[in-house]
């Protein structure tokens, strides 16, 4: 069995011995991650907070009983943190809102002199409109920089069935944001290249 | 690695090789050196890449970081209670301690009279026996 080498292993080891400063460099290098991913995967800021929040309360329990070798710390967090993800779409699907699952983006109009914060927000819509397996796909490998092999394995899926995810993701989005691409850009404008 | 597959890397991972599986990022290196015109492969991905990287990440805030620190395993304080727990086991062992000293010296010193009555004891069965041989 190959050993599994993980960055973070001596620092949670510390932080379960009660360490602050541990406690404090945790946080620093995870909350923002984690903060992150909740908030792509739920698209709302105040649910990605309280899912944070509740995730790193279940490392701080987790740290003191942590046994190295099994799995990256790094991976495990994310994996609670994608079950409160999970946990809070679910009881979205068993309380219907009155917004419409899955429509066209109907974005402003062209307008090539977007600011940033415009494309920005452009670009969280139509991801928060991908459905969720193609979304958590892109989240993990894009936005989380997670190797194919540890993303298909938090998805509990192969990685043929990951990059069939991501190949789809990406389309959609490049067709729902297709009037923001660059000028000249290869794909601008076009739908499904393949 | 032919460049249909190129094709299928670029649309799922985008245009950066460090997020294509490590296996497959060699020969797609050599591939692209071999046939620059392949890189318009990339330069389609980069551009989907480039809108979602314009995307910001949250940042924390300070209230949220505290909330979550002020929960954070803390080092086990030693109360009064457990300062008074601690100080009884002290004595309690210390007390031990003494005992078995005073019971290792007792011992000694009533051994060392059993063993003077012992030698004496058999003097005086030694001394009766010449009596009683020598008359």
């Amino acid at each position: 069995m190959v050993a599994i080498v993980d960055p973070d292993e001596d620092l949670v080891r510390r932080v379960g011995q009660g360490d602050p400063a541990a406690a404090q460099t945790l946080v620093a290098r995870k909350l923002p991650r984690i903060l992150a991913l909740a908030q792509r995967m739920l698209g709302d800021a105040a649910e990605a907070e309280d899912v944070a929040q509740e995730a790193m309360l279940k490392a701080w329990r987790q740290a003191p009983k942590w046994a190295p070798g099994k799995a990256r710390f790094d991976t495990w967090l994310h994996r609670v943190a994608l079950n409160l993800c999970y946990d809070r779409l679910r009881r979205r699907r068993e309380i219907p809102t009155d917004t419409p699952p899955d429509r066209p983006d109907e974005g402003p109009a062209p307008d090539r002199g977007l600011l940033a914060a415009e494309t920005g927000v452009r670009v969280d819509a139509a991801l928060k409109r991908l459905p969720d397996r193609q979304r958590e796909a892109i989240v993990l490998c894009h936005y989380q920089e997670l190797s194919n092999i540890e993303a298909a394995a938090l998805m509990e899926i192969s990685v043929e069935a990951l990059e069939s995810l991501l190949s789809r993701g990406r389309r959609a989005l490049r067709q729902a944001l297709s009037d923001m691409a660059p000028a000249g850009s290869p794909r601008a404008g076009r739908g499904d290249g393949r | 690695m032919k460049a249909e597959r190129l094709h299928e890397l670029a649309d799922a991972y985008g245009a950066d090789l460090r997020r294509w599986p490590a296996s497959e990022r060699a020969f797609a290196e050599s591939l692209l050196a071999a046939d620059p015109s392949l890189k318009a492969v990339l330069d389609e991905a980069a551009t989907l890449d480039g809108l979602l990287n314009a995307a910001p990440a949250p940042v924390p805030s300070a209230a949220l970081t505290a909330r979550i620190l002020a929960d954070a395993p803390k080092r086990k304080a030693r109360g009064r209670l457990g300062r008074a727990v601690w100080y009884l086991g002290a004595g309690w062992a210390a007390a031990a301690c003494a005992g078995v000293v005073a019971g290792v010296g007792l011992t000694t010193h009533l051994s060392a009279d059993a063993r003077a009555d012992a030698v004496l004891y058999q003097s005086s069965l030694t001394g009766v026996d010449d009596t009683e041989v020598l008359g």
